[in-house]
């Protein structure tokens, strides 16, 4: 090269940008298939145990599989249908949407209910498992994709899930549901059996946590009346 | 041994988010715990480094028009890349970081030192530059993130440091500043550590 190559000139900029994006593009979109799998595999697993923490068995000794008897698609009223339940985690918006519920049901007769909703932030969303008298709160597991470490974030501690155990989400036959109370739930209170202590500073996650379950377990009346009624 | 220079500088003397006030927003972010500021720094640090080593490579043949492009996409791909290992390999810290790691593009820090230092260096100098500032970084996140956590929270990598029968709650005397959660709290922090370095540093002192 004799003359100096102009660096600045259009069309090295433009085939500079060009070339800069082609090969940009396919080393992210490499990675990102090769890691995939991986990510996936994550994912579910992570699912997995969190419904077995919601069962109050600790995920890291008890195995899924060992606690879990099946997974179940429910329909609108209640009843067993067709469907991927692993796979309408994934998109549980969307499930609920198209009409299917997942529910799996443990070996002990509990029944783990999979909730979705909005916190201050972003997305939220948890599992539910009820004692086999489809009222009584077994355990709880909740998890946020940003809100706020150290405020909203706590609803993802175990020491603000412990406090769900033991409620209930019945009055008689009336769903009332769970509800986060500001200031701290109180024994004196009628509906002491039906709230637990909100996040201090962290209202509007947990006014988001309170929508959650109570629209969440909403869409699985039919079939906790149906199997209520049993017990 | 000059090379070193590069990396020890910003720990201290050029302290990236303590005297060249880089790097600010995202001190308030991820300081409230010190888990995700450990692993927000850790990033950080490999995309400095490894931006400030591409960019560097690349000095010589970008067209500088689009210089500030250039230097986003290379910032940008480093850390779609840190995010994919990190849900791949360490999928627990990857949510606890959640939105953090996209943040990363925007800290200041990382297109400070690549437009400062890796277009005018050789690739090696740059990318221990880049490690330099990474650390200055992180260093200054794990000291604000301490005192926030051990004050806010009660705790340090989430274990129980103030004794539980200190607090109120249970008939004793303590109860958490609850302001240190809260993001001004990281301001202050950030202000009281530059008031106590450049007492020890009198040549950082405005007149």
């Amino acid at each position: 090269m004799a003359k100096k190559f102009n660096v600045d000139s259009n069309v090295y900029i433009i085939l500079y940008s060009v070339v800069m994006v082609v090969v940009v593009a396919a080393l992210l979109a490499v990675v990102s298939l090769s890691l995939q799998g991986r990510q996936n595999d994550n994912a579910l697993n992570e699912k997995k145990q969190q419904i077995v923490t919601a069962l109050g068995e600790d995920p890291l000794t008890t195995d899924y599989d060992s606690i879990v008897a099946e997974a179940v698609m429910l329909d609108a009223s209640g009843n067993p249908t067709e469907g991927d339940v692993f796979a309408a985690l994934q998109d549980l918006k969307g499930s609920i949407a198209a009409g299917k519920f997942p529910v799996f049901k443990a070996k002990n007769g509990c029944v783990v209910i999979p909730v979705y909703g909005a916190g201050l932030w972003d997305a939220i969303w948890g599992y539910v498992a009820l004692e086999p008298d489809m009222n009584t709160v077994k355990g709880i597991v909740l998890d946020h994709k940003g809100e706020t470490p150290g405020l909203g974030a706590e609803i993802a501690t175990p020491a603000h899930q412990a406090k769900y155990v033991g409620k209930t989400v019945f009055e008689g036959d009336d769903f009332v549901s769970i509800t986060l109370k500001k200031g701290g739930a109180n024994p004196a209170d009628a509906n002491y059996a039906h709230e637990v202590d909100a996040i201090t500073g962290g209202t509007k996650t947990s006014d988001g946590v309170t929508e959650m379950i109570r629209s969440g377990l909403g869409n699985y009346l039919p079939y906790l009346k149906a199997n209520k009624s049993n017990n | 041994m000059s090379n070193l220079k590069n990396v020890t500088g910003p720990l201290s003397a050029n302290n990236p988010v303590i005297v060249q006030i880089l790097g600010i927003c995202s001190a308030l972010a991820v300081t409230v715990k010190m888990k995700p500021a450990l692993v927000m720094g850790l990033s950080v640090i490999v995309v400095t480094a490894f931006a400030n080593l591409v960019m560097s490579c690349l000095r010589k043949g970008i067209p500088s028009r689009i210089r500030i492009i250039v230097q986003l996409v290379v910032i940008a791909s480093l850390v779609i890349l840190v995010d994919q290992f990190l849900k791949a390999y360490v999928y627990d810290v990857s949510k606890q970081l959640s939105v953090y790691v996209g943040l990363i593009i925007t800290n200041c820090i990382i297109m400070g030192r690549v437009e400062a230092f890796a277009l005018g260096h050789k690739p090696w100098d740059s990318f221990l530059d880049g490690v330099g500032n990474g650390l200055g970084y992180a260093a200054i996140l794990l000291i604000v993130a301490f005192f926030r956590e051990l004050f806010g929270s009660g705790t340090l990598f989430g274990m129980q440091i103030v004794p539980e029968s200190w607090y109120i709650a249970n008939g004793g005397f303590y109860s958490n500043i609850g302001l240190m959660l809260f993001p001004p709290m990281a301001l202050i922090l950030v202000g009281c550590i530059i008031w106590i370095h450049r007492s020890f540093n009198k040549d950082l002192q405005e007149k």
